[in-house]
């Protein structure tokens, strides 16, 4: 297979898988913010936990959704045995990482 | 938080991200200033949030220049190692420097982006590349279909250092302001790395996600940031980035590119003012 046509495979993968965790994210963001605004409304304290718990997920997966594409790159150049880039993008991740190990001891 | 504010967080950052959108321009700029001005947010939550919706932004407007062939991903791959190590910088930084100090450097990122969109952007053309440079070695170099010209295009990646250099910076600024850094990031790729500008807007646009999350994974872990409120900015900016800019189709770009310097201008005003302790608003 061409690198170009390889190069076209590789765009399109990334570009679903970024198009459909940005809208997931986004629909988890949308039900969550409805289920508290339905539970301020309503007074009901079980409906406001949920909205809180569906928008912070959504949150999680819109701030993971860059680290599964650097993931992925990972994954598609160590299968073309492409191990410069494999290594460059496994670096990404590892700051990525340290960024969270930042977070989480700060 | 009261849903009466969710709201209008959700409804001011669709504006935003709508009326940035018909220009091409992400809407991370205005959030922080317009939490900060309008909401009465305090800075460091106000860039939390900004962050994740600078993510949904990146990401949400990739797939496009992806399908078209204009990014270039082993680049961006190259300079993410520049972006994010800037941005855990920004990250070790943001507790330490003074508030005013953020506030200030918030002022001059505006004048730049106001100074940005007041210049046309001009291709720098490409450099022949040396047998030995990075751009050879690290095999940058590519093309991308131009519909115009009904072939593919090649263009050659130059001075890869310059530009690491220059992305390290950028990643420091989006991390402490909560912005995507696209005002620095796409004069370094069409002046240092000389990049075609079509290639340059989608390799920068697909890098800002990397870069944002390397601060927002850190920020999400300390608890810098506020759910309530960076669930309805990004929920506002990435449906604004996506419909807005097909809704707004009618408004004259030119009038639009005024007004948003005049906002621009006025914000740093606001932002300069505030690094020296007078607050306006």
């Amino acid at each position: 297979m061409s690198e170009s046509v390889e190069n076209e495979r590789l765009g399109r993968v990334l570009a679903a898988l970024l198009r459909y965790g940005t809208w997931a994210a986004s629909t988890l963001i949308a039900i969550g913010m409805l289920s508290g605004a339905a539970s301020r409304i309503s007074g009901t304290a079980d409906a406001g936990t949920l909205g809180y718990g569906l928008m912070k997920t959504g949150v999680a997966v819109l701030i993971m959704l860059p680290v599964a594409r650097v993931l992925v790159l990972f994954g598609i150049f160590l299968c073309r045995r492409d191990l410069a880039y494999a290594l460059i993008s496994a670096c990404v991740l590892a700051i990525l990482g340290f960024g969270v190990w930042i977070g989480m001891h700060s | 938080m009261s849903a009466e504010t969710i709201f209008w967080l959700f409804v001011v950052s669709f504006g935003a991200s709508a009326l940035g959108g018909v220009l091409g321009m992400a809407s991370g700029i205005f959030i922080v200033p317009i939490l900060m001005l309008f909401f009465g947010i305090d800075i460091h939550l106000a860039i939390g949030a900004s962050i994740v919706s600078v993510i949904a932004c990146s990401c949400g407007s990739a797939a496009p220049f992806l399908k078209a062939r204009l990014t270039n991903i082993r680049l961006a791959v190259v300079l993410e190692v520049a972006t994010t190590l800037g941005a855990l910088t920004g990250v070790l930084l943001i507790g330490i420097i003074p508030t005013e100090f953020l506030y200030g450097l918030f002022a001059l990122i505006l004048v730049l982006s106001a100074l940005q969109m007041l210049a046309r952007r001009r291709e720098a053309g490409s450099l022949a590349p040396a047998a030995r440079s990075w751009g050879t070695l690290l095999r940058l170099h590519s093309s991308f279909p131009e519909c115009a010209a009904g072939h593919d295009v090649h263009y050659h990646v130059s001075r890869v250092p310059l530009g690491l250099a220059l992305m390290y910076g950028a990643g420091v600024v989006s991390a402490l302001l909560g912005v995507g850094s696209g005002v620095l990031k796409i004069p370094a790729m069409d002046s240092a790395l000389r990049l075609p500008l079509k290639v340059s807007t989608a390799t920068s646009n697909f890098m800002i996600g990397v870069t944002a999350t390397a601060s927002a994974g850190a920020y999400f872990m300390r608890g810098n940031i506020d759910i309530d409120m960076a669930g309805p900015v990004a929920l506002g900016s990435v449906l604004g980035a996506l419909l807005g800019a097909r809704l707004l189709m009618g408004i004259p770009a030119d009038r639009l590119r005024l007004f948003f310097v005049v906002v621009l201008m006025l914000l740093a005003i606001v932002m300069m003012l505030a690094a020296f302790g007078i607050r306006i608003m």
